[in-house]
């Protein structure tokens, strides 16, 4: 059934934007309704989300709010993306009229200051761009997990933050300086120095500072307006100023300078991991810190690797290496391992930092894994962990992939999961309907907030979407991890938010409802009563009804 | 293969945009980031290869109809391969530029085409070649020149210098100096003149299936009869169509050397010697039909299978065509022997290469848009400080022609065979 | 009134109400100019759910609430009521440390821990907190950490707000919440420490970071009741070095190198009034040791903390050389008439009682801001030149510049201290404080901790910003009982 909204709004719309940047075509929509992770919540294992019922393709922060002001004239949704990955990005509900913001026409980095060590960008501007950029001028910026195809302003402003470079750059969230942002209502806000004229430099105040309403752990994610500028703290970068990688496609390699080391860490036991964790926090060095190459599966990660790096190979040479006798023995080595990237300032200091990585790893019983170590491994590890340009082997295996787990913690507590959730992710592999990589496919920065101290490990799970009884599959680990993880007492991953966003919204306020402490969904209630009067925002900005926390249902 | 054939691609896309981009370890400024010039001037999500598959799915599942927003967004592009490449970085189980030209395809047959595009396809049934011009006058630029006639003679090698080399006026003494350097090397090689045929290589672009047929088999007919073995182009969708649509499609077995492979091949025997200096500076671009979609090429029949439980491959394995492998070095190696030359590169170089913007019927159908792509790799030019920007290709070289008129990119525009001749 | 204090003392305790005068005379101004008012009690509660009852006690007879952690003397007003029949609720009782947790380097305290006794607790387990220059022994540590003082370590500083990390806090309501991760579990500490959490995840819970709400509210959001404080290993090494100049833009370029690479633990620059007034010794001894001290130093703590710490002071110490040759500039080991041990006591203790500021003339006046390192000067210019305009001696003037945010902030302060018991002089202070403000405030000043008379002049600016904060205000404490008539409330 083909919804549109109604022709004066449509009009309306075009005389703001432009004919060329509004669209109602169905296949068009399509293209925006079709979303990673759909099938997995969607009836019939549908592909695509509910369709917006306009595209529009605003080019200024004015046309956003104009264009958000007469969406509340007309009661139809506004829904913003920047790069629009991850089913959430797309409209919730089939039967509310909604148009979804494309804001790709707002690409500009509008300054670079590169004393003050910080830049103002556009949502449309992608890490990769902002990082070349940056890097001229001996900086860099911290580029989320989800690689450096995302939006920064959404990682910023309206997503969660955390990425491999977390550890010595920071969260995106404590990268945050001024932001803008434009209310469902169609107001346009700005926060910390910026609202008091003053520049972008500072996230705070005056006095409580505003942005506290913008986000929290995750932002609102499309669902309480539209971040249209942010200013984003930079940190300094000692590589040089233009990435020049070698070899070949896929598995493009970026030489090691000088004042860099490039490690794969391997541990003996889980015990030593987190111990290795806490004397590299304690210790302060690491510049890139992640467990990145375990999305394949420990059991297969050795051998994809080392087949990825050859540009002769394809997967089904992975078939024949994973019985290779040595990158058996290589897998067994870096089963329990972690990526490790020092910068130094200075020869003397990056020498001292190895010194005290050795140390560290001494202490822990951990080593280099040698093969991971050497020159080609290291620096398609430095390509790959520097740019952040592969995120999407993630999708690898068959083109699906989920993450569970993840509940982020200190590594104490993420150690205390992490036998669970292999065992529980073993199990679910056993009908062959999921990737067989090996119960132990986690991944995750070696610290989500700057300094360190918080981590999280999220179990990588490939399901083809291409056949149903797969997905099925996907969803029975989603649903087993909810009932493991209750079971075990660990709150729920990030597969409940995912299946969240299949479920009706009833069950979706029973689920918040249930939450030992309401304060924060009844605030955001009357924040969005305040600042989304007409509701053009939906429930990714989550909220709890009056009263609701008070008669939960099963 | 049908559209349902990539039913399975469009379900294991991900909408990660990374066909929007080049491939980001290669990304060296903001400004020359975008890979994709049909989202740059279509900007919906349905102009990428990411929505190109979404669209194929939408359409198979009755969800849409072909309506004139949906032929823009499946007809407005290059089918330059970026996004292939791109897409490759992470997958291989995708193969993104297969199923938009299955979609182009799909839609051709029912009907839905641009006239510009029928058009050309019409020139095409009736005189063999893609510019509307009579076939007769094919062979003009060799008037002069004495060439084997494959028609009633033999020889090793055919040189096909394709439908621009022979119509386009000024691109003739490009053609011309490739005869040169093959009688130079002496090789046994002969000419169609004004009996050669279009590869047909846009015709299968632009989704004109059987239009591609005939002339892929007329000229392999036509070389078997002459008895060659090797084609020669100086063209780089010719070489592109000869080696790869060929033989995937028309079980061709010839081989196929494109004229910068043959050149330097001569200067790295030392049988080609270069005596005239020419100094200037210079940036070369990769064509896409040389670069990342000229790789060697093996025709392959197989099927999906599943490792691990669920990762796809395939049986027998299932070579992989991503860019790596693409004729990037001939041409540098060239342009490095040539004294006087200094070459300095763009950012979008080889398997990153920004499209001409003359491919897939574009040119023809989308002037504008053609020529904005060109303009962007103009300016993308002018950024290196370059004289002149050198390419081994008459569609680029013709649409950066046309388009430097009216830019504000003041540069020379050579064809790299053109520079050897004169340096000889 | 009777009934009042009968509420009262059912709630915390007889003993724990306090009508004294006092007492309560005590409570009725501080060092600024705020207007006098008395408070009509002091309370003294104990628990958070003696705090929450007063809090629900204050809606239901719409009495105002002044929340205040930390021994005097107070300067900024914000601990002052502002409206009658209000009370004090003295937090000083609540002064335990709940938790240190060394491994997660997580430290839990109540709001009545000063500084002075956090201090000891941790060096115990060799920890220490990053704290502000000086703070007065009996400052509270949840207090000044939710005023956002600026700390004197900017590597450690990946916020503004760091390093406080979790509140439980009482809201305006009447309710209880916990901010960051500790707001996504059982509201007892207990029960999250036994399910491994450690409250180290400032944001949150959910899609609203609430511990920003209650950092810079000057208790008009919420009283906090507990607070999670990310520690550092306290270094085995250290020493402190300076570099000086005659022009603060001589420092400028210098300093963005040395923030840019995150070298040394506190780096600070001060002028040489505000370095006197750092140091031990009389206030004629320091007046006359100003004379022969910089006109501007740059102080770095060179530390070394966990593995080879020495090593790695004599190694930030090359790459400083290397920064101070590039600049032109030198490094001295001392100052003129003052060892470096000096200045590092200075760097590691609390402020002598009742604070440092004091000692010159007895009383002063501060304006602080943020900015940027480049606009500096600037405005040091515009407060020099008011200053003079109106003949304060300037040798007087102290003017100290704290890196925040890695570099990306610089917190800016100036002192300006006077003789209370001279009229005109005090007078001279306050004109001067008014009219820099402005002048600072028009040439971009960022005053984000807007006490006193600033919070008119940045609210009257800032609407975007008032509209925020009442709509939050209206949610949290709509009775507006917590602290009225502070910032834009």
């Amino acid at each position: 059934m083909i919804r549109t909204i109604p022709k004066e709004a449509y009009g309306a719309i075009k005389d703001i934007v432009g004919a060329d940047n509004i669209s109602d075509d169905p296949a068009i929509l399509d293209s925006y309704a079709f979303e990673v992770m759909s099938e997995l919540v969607r009836p019939d294992h549908c592909h695509f989300m509910p369709r917006p019922w306009a595209i529009v393709l605003p080019g200024s922060t004015e046309e956003v709010a104009a264009v958000t002001r007469l969406c509340n004239k007309y009661g139809i949704k506004v829904k913003p993306i920047s790069t629009g990955w991850y089913h959430w990005a797309a409209p919730l509900k089939d039967d509310e009229p909604t148009v979804q913001f494309d804001l790709r026409r707002m690409d500009k980095i509008i300054e670079i200051d590169e004393k003050n060590m910080y830049a103002v960008v556009e949502p449309y501007v992608i890490c990769a761009q902002l990082q070349a950029e940056v890097m001229k001028r001996g900086l860099n910026v911290n580029i989320i997990g989800a690689g450096c195809s995302t939006s920064i302003v959404a990682s910023a402003c309206a997503y969660f933050g955390a990425g491999p470079s977390s550890f010595y750059m920071g969260n995106n969230s404590e990268n945050l300086l001024g932001q803008e942002w434009v209310t469902p209502a169609g107001d346009v806000i700005r926060t910390g120095s910026l609202s008091s004229n003053c520049g972008w430099f500072c996230s705070e105040g005056p006095g409580p500072s505003p942005r506290g309403i913008t986000r929290g752990t995750l932002g609102s994610r499309g669902g309480l307006g539209t971040y249209t500028r942010c200013a984003i703290k930079l940190s300094p970068w000692e590589g040089p100023p233009v990435m020049e990688p070698t070899g070949k496609a896929p598995g493009y390699r970026l030489p090691i300078p000088e004042k860099f080391r490039v490690y794969t860490i391997g541990a003996p036991s889980w015990d030593a991991y987190a111990d290795c964790f806490y004397k590299i926090y304690d210790n302060g060095i690491g510049y890139i810190f992640h467990r990145q190459f375990n999305l394949a599966g420990a059991d297969l990660a050795a051998a994809l690797w080392l087949t990825y790096i050859d540009p002769t190979k394809t997967l089904n040479d992975v078939e024949t290496a994973v019985a290779d006798p040595e990158i058996k023995r290589i897998t067994e080595e870096s089963r329990i391992s972690f990526q490790l990237i020092l910068q130094g300032s200075s020869i003397e200091n990056i020498q001292l930092q190895d010194k005290i990585l050795n140390a560290i790893m001494r202490q822990c019983g951990c080593y280099k894994v040698e093969r991971f170590c050497e020159p080609d491994m290291a620096e398609f590890t430095n390509m790959y962990l520097q740019r952040l340009g592969h995120k999407h082997c993630n999708y690898m295996w068959v083109g699906g992939y989920m993450g569970s787990w993840m509940q982020p913690g200190t590594p104490d507590f993420v150690k205390g999961y992490v036998p669970i959730a292999i065992d529980s992710f073993a199990k679910d592999q056993e009908s062959g309907k999921l990737v067989q990589c090996g119960g132990d496919a986690l991944m995750g920065c070696g610290s989500t907030i700057g300094g360190g101290g918080l981590c999280g490990l999220e179990q990588f799970v490939s399901y083809d979407p291409n056949d149903d009884s797969s997905v099925d599959a996907c969803i029975q680990h989603m649903e087993d991890a909810v009932t493991t993880t209750a079971r075990h007492g660990i709150p729920p991953g990030k597969e409940y938010i995912y299946l969240q966003v299949g479920w009706p919204e009833e069950k979706v306020w029973d689920a918040l409802a249930r939450m030992p402490q309401k304060f924060v969904l009844n605030f955001q209630r009357k924040i969005k009563e305040a600042f989304d009067p007409n509701a053009l925002g939906d429930r990714n900005y989550p909220w709890l009804p009056e009263g609701w926390g008070e008669k939960t249902t099963g | 293969m049908a559209l349902q054939d990539f039913r399975a691609d469009a379900m294991r896309c991900t909408r990660c945009a990374y066909c929007k981009w080049i491939p980001f370890d290669l990304i060296k400024s903001a400004r020359f980031s975008r890979g994709c010039p049909s989202m740059e001037a279509g900007k919906y999500h349905s102009y990428s290869a990411g929505g190109r598959l979404i669209t194929a799915l939408s359409l198979m599942d009755g969800r849409s109809t072909v309506t004139e927003r949906v032929k823009d967004s499946i007809f407005k592009c290059n089918l330059c391969g970026q996004c292939d490449v791109s897409c490759k970085i992470c997958r291989y189980d995708m193969e993104p530029l297969e199923a938009m030209r299955e979609l182009r395809a799909t839609i051709v047959s029912e009907g839905h085409t641009l006239p510009q595009l029928d058009q050309v396809i019409e020139g095409l049934r009736t005189q063999f070649n893609m510019l509307g011009q009579p076939a007769k006058n094919r062979g003009n630029w060799a008037a002069a020149l004495q060439i084997k006639n494959l028609t009633k003679e033999s020889a090793d090698y055919v040189f096909h210098p394709g439908c621009r080399y022979s119509f386009d006026g000024e691109l003739a003494h490009v053609t011309r100096d490739c005869v040169d350097i093959l009688q130079r090397a002496g090789i046994d090689f002969g000419i169609f003149g004004q009996n050669e045929k279009c590869c047909g290589g846009r015709a299968y672009d632009m989704g004109y299936r059987a239009n591609f047929n005939s002339m892929a088999k007329a000229n392999l007919s036509a070389w078997k009869r002459a008895g060659v073995t090797t084609v020669i182009t100086p063209c780089a969708e010719c070489y592109h169509t000869f080696s790869r649509k060929y033989t995937a499609k028309a079980g061709s077995e010839i081989k196929v050397v494109h004229m910068v492979q043959f050149i330097a091949q001569l200067v790295r025997e030392g049988k080609l010697k270069f005596t005239r200096p020419q100094k200037m500076t210079v940036t070369y671009h990769d064509p896409c039909h040389l670069g990342r979609q000229g790789e060697p090429y093996v025709a392959w029949e197989g099927e999906e299978k599943k490792i691990f439980g669920q990762a796809v491959c395939y049986d027998p394995p299932r070579p992989r065509y991503n860019g790596a492998f693409g004729v990037y070095e001939e041409p540098r190696e060239i342009l490095r022997a040539i004294p006087g030359i200094e070459l300095r590169e763009m950012e979008r170089i080889r398997e990153a290469s920004w499209c001409c913007g003359a491919g897939g019927g574009s040119r023809e159908a989308y002037p504008e848009f053609s020529r904005a792509t060109a303009d962007e790799r103009l300016e993308e030019a002018r950024s290196t400080g370059a004289a002149a920007i050198v390419t081994a290709c008459s569609w680029c070289e013709r649409n950066f022609l046309d388009s430097i008129e009216s830019s504000e990119a003041k540069l020379k525009v050579f064809d790299i065979v053109e520079l050897v001749a004169q340096a000889l | 009134m009777k009934n009042a204090k009968a509420a009262l003392e059912e709630i915390v305790g007889a003993q724990n109400v306090i009508d004294d005068a006092s007492v309560i005379e005590s409570y009725s101004s501080d060092q600024s100019d705020a207007p006098r008012r008395r408070p009509h009690f002091v309370v003294r509660p104990k628990t958070a759910a003696e705090v929450q009852a007063l809090v629900i006690w204050a809606n239901e007879t719409c009495t105002p609430l002044v929340a205040v952690s930390s021994g005097s003397p107070h300067f900024h007003g914000d601990t002052v009521p502002c409206r009658p029949e209000s009370v004090i609720v003295d937090l000083s009782r609540m002064n335990t440390i709940k938790r240190i947790d060394r491994r997660n380097r997580i430290v839990v305290i109540e709001p009545g821990v000063t500084y002075a006794v956090l201090e000891t607790a941790l060096s115990a387990h060799g920890l220490r907190i990053s704290q502000p220059l000086l703070p007065r022994a009996n400052k509270s540590v949840v207090a000044s950490l939710l005023e956002r003082q600026p700390t004197t370590i900017p590597r450690f500083n990946f916020s503004l707000p760091e390093p406080l990390r979790n509140c439980g806090v009482v809201w305006g309501t009447g309710e209880i919440a916990f901010t960051g991760e500790a707001g996504n579990g059982q509201m007892n500490l207990e029960e999250q420490w036994k399910s491994g959490v450690a409250q180290v995840d400032p944001k949150g819970p959910n899609a609203t970071d609430l511990m920003r709400l209650v950092t810079g509210a000057q208790g008009t959001m919420g009283i906090v009741v507990w607070a999670s404080v990310k520690c550092e290993l306290l270094p085995e090494a250290k020493r402190c070095v300076f570099v000086t100049g005659r022009r603060l833009a001589e420092l400028v370029d210098f300093c963005y190198k040395i923030e840019r690479i995150r070298l040394g633990d506190e780096v600070l620059c001060v002028n040489a009034a505000q370095l006197a007034t750092m140091l031990q010794g009389s206030s004629a001894e320091l007046t006359e040791l100003r004379k022969f001290l910089p006109a501007w130093t740059v102080i770095i703590a060179l530390a070394g903390a966990g593995l080879y710490p020495e090593q790695r002071v004599q190694v930030q110490e090359l790459d400083l050389n290397c920064i101070a040759q590039q600049c032109g500039l030198a490094i001295n080991q001392c100052l003129p008439r003052v060892s470096a041990t000096a200045v590092q006591q200075a760097l590691d203790r609390c402020s002598p009682e009742p604070y440092y500021k004091l000692k010159g003339k007895g009383a002063f006046e501060e304006i602080f801001f943020l900015t940027t390192l480049n606009k500096v000067p600037g405005f040091v210019e515009t407060v020099i030149e008011i200053a003079a305009e109106n003949n304060y001696d300037l040798s007087h003037l102290g003017i100290y510049i704290q890196p925040q945010h890695q570099g990306v902030t610089q917190h800016v302060e100036f002192s300006l201290p006077f003789d209370p018991a001279d009229r005109i002089e005090a007078e001279k202070v306050r004109r001067i404080v008014a009219a820099a403000s402005e002048a600072l405030m028009q040439q971009g000043a960022y005053f984000s901790r807007p006490y006193g008379a600033w919070a008119e002049m940045v609210f009257n600016r800032d609407t975007q910003a008032t509209r925020i904060l009442r709509t939050v205000k209206q949610i949290v404490d709509p009775k507006n009982v917590l602290n009225p008539g502070k910032l834009c409330f």
